[in-house]
């Protein structure tokens, strides 16, 4: 699973960060980010509520592969700056945190067989 | 003018203690807004600095371009186009009588009073400085003051120097120097691993580098800008990519918790060939049980810290946890030093 995957899965939009040619190793939904810190995973698409500069840093910090930002929420444009600087793709979604977690869900299980 | 004639002094009167300029200052800072530079939230070691440092080790004593009451408008204007600068103190053996500025000169050939003397068209409402202030005082009087100089008295009221902004600028770059020097002298010796640091132990390659990064209460906007650096520095010495997360993992838990529940403070750096280590350190108010600070899901955190996506009380817990070794020492209210350490190999 791509960046233009996720775009695509989750009826989203690439609003920062530039495309990238990772592709999806684990995924973690959460709002805290000492919650996101903890996780070892590679590659990892945060799926988050949490629209601040504080998502992307800390995205940065755990070498993440992609932010999602859900329910369309307005994405602060230092958060915009941080991600473009960072080169971490921002994806806003209108879907749920909990409807994402579905949907990607399913994309890695077909993906997977 | 008579013999007995003085300036009227609008700062820096009879000779104070330590404290009570100290204390001025402090009050300075608190009426004026955002504090010095080098004070409030900068390093301690700037903060210490501009402490000791006194506005006598800045000034220039010698050599001071001046001109007497008698001396015309006109003779002050050649010596400061001959010399580069913006103003002359009108001064008689020791005594300071005013200042001839720029504005001055610029008025006095605009008005035809430039071969008048200068005692006619000096300023005489001036600001000074004591030689034996802290050098903190000075730099806040160039914020306050659109002043390019001051007069430096000493406790007689002689005059004894004059300290320009590049007088300042000169003494701090020169000394910064030196602290940083000092700085990485301790990190070299602590680095090499031999017992009492005093030497660098056999078979560790000569060269470290070494960051500091101030960490300013409640500037979440900023806070994990130091740790996303030091990912960057262990990125681009090569080091493995594990090894990069956790010491970035537990420097940003460290920056975040400066920036959230201290009065301010820093993350030093310090890499080498065998470890990587990080010190956090606040200024206040310490944590009052560090053991439970240090367990998973403790937290003082309130409700907008917890907005933004922190407070969740695993930051202490989160860096012991990815580090090789783990220190902490708090001291109410003087604050709290964390020292992390990751071994590379």
């Amino acid at each position: 699973m791509n960046i233009a995957d996720i775009v695509k899965t989750l009826d989203g939009t690439l609003v920062a960060g530039g495309e990238s040619d990772r592709t999806v190793g684990s995924v973690v939904a959460n709002d805290l980010m000492s919650d996101v810190l903890l996780n070892d995973g590679e590659d990892m698409l945060l799926l988050t509520s949490l629209a601040s500069d504080q998502a992307i840093r800390t995205a940065n910090i755990v070498g993440a592969m992609c932010v999602v930002v859900h329910n369309a929420k307005p994405l602060p444009k230092t958060m915009c700056q941080v991600a473009d600087t960072l080169g971490i793709p921002l994806v806003s979604s209108p879907l749920s945190k909990y409807d994402s977690c579905v949907r990607i869900h399913d994309f890695l299980a077909a993906e997977a067989k | 003018m008579a013999e007995g004639y003085s300036p009227k002094i609008l700062t820096g009167g009879e000779s104070k203690s330590d404290d009570e300029i100290l204390a001025a200052h402090d009050k300075v800072n608190r009426v004026s807004g955002p504090g010095l530079p080098g004070t409030g939230d900068s390093p301690l070691v700037i903060m210490e600095l501009l402490q000791r440092l006194r506005v006598r080790d800045v000034m220039r004593d010698h050599d001071i371009i001046a001109v007497s009451r008698a001396d015309t408008m006109a003779r002050a204007e050649h010596l400061m186009k001959l010399n580069h600068i913006s103003g002359v103190p009108v001064v008689e053996g020791k005594r300071l009588f005013g200042i001839v500025s720029v504005n001055d000169i610029i008025k006095a050939l605009e008005g035809g009073w430039i071969d008048e003397p200068c005692q006619r068209h000096m300023a005489t409402n001036l600001v000074v400085l004591e030689a034996d202030m802290p050098l903190a005082f000075a730099i806040k009087f160039f914020q306050n003051y659109t002043f390019g100089r001051f007069p430096v008295l000493n406790k007689e009221r002689d005059l004894v120097g004059i300290v320009s902004q590049r007088d300042v600028t000169r003494v701090l770059m020169h000394e910064l120097t030196s602290e940083i020097a000092k700085l990485e002298g301790k990190a070299v010796a602590n680095g090499g691993g031999a017992a009492g640091g005093e030497a660098r132990s056999e078979g560790a390659l000569p060269y470290y580098s070494m960051r500091q990064f101030i960490v300013v209460r409640n500037d979440l906007s900023n806070a994990g800008k130091a740790a996303n650096e030091i990912k960057k520095m262990l990125k681009d010495a090569g080091i493995n990519n594990k090894i990069v997360r956790r010491v970035a993992v537990a420097a940003y838990e460290l920056e975040i918790n400066i920036c959230i529940h201290s009065l301010g403070g820093s993350i030093t750096f310090i890499l080498d060939t065998e470890k990587a280590t990080i010190v956090a350190k606040d200024r206040g108010p310490g944590i009052k049980d560090v053991e439970w600070a240090c367990q998973d899901g403790t937290s003082t955190a309130n409700d907008w810290i917890r907005s933004m996506g922190f407070g969740a009380g695993m930051g202490l817990a989160n860096s012991k946890r990815v580090a090789d070794t783990f220190d902490i020492q708090s001291k109410i209210p003087s604050g709290t030093t964390v020292m992390c350490e990751f071994m590379l190999k």
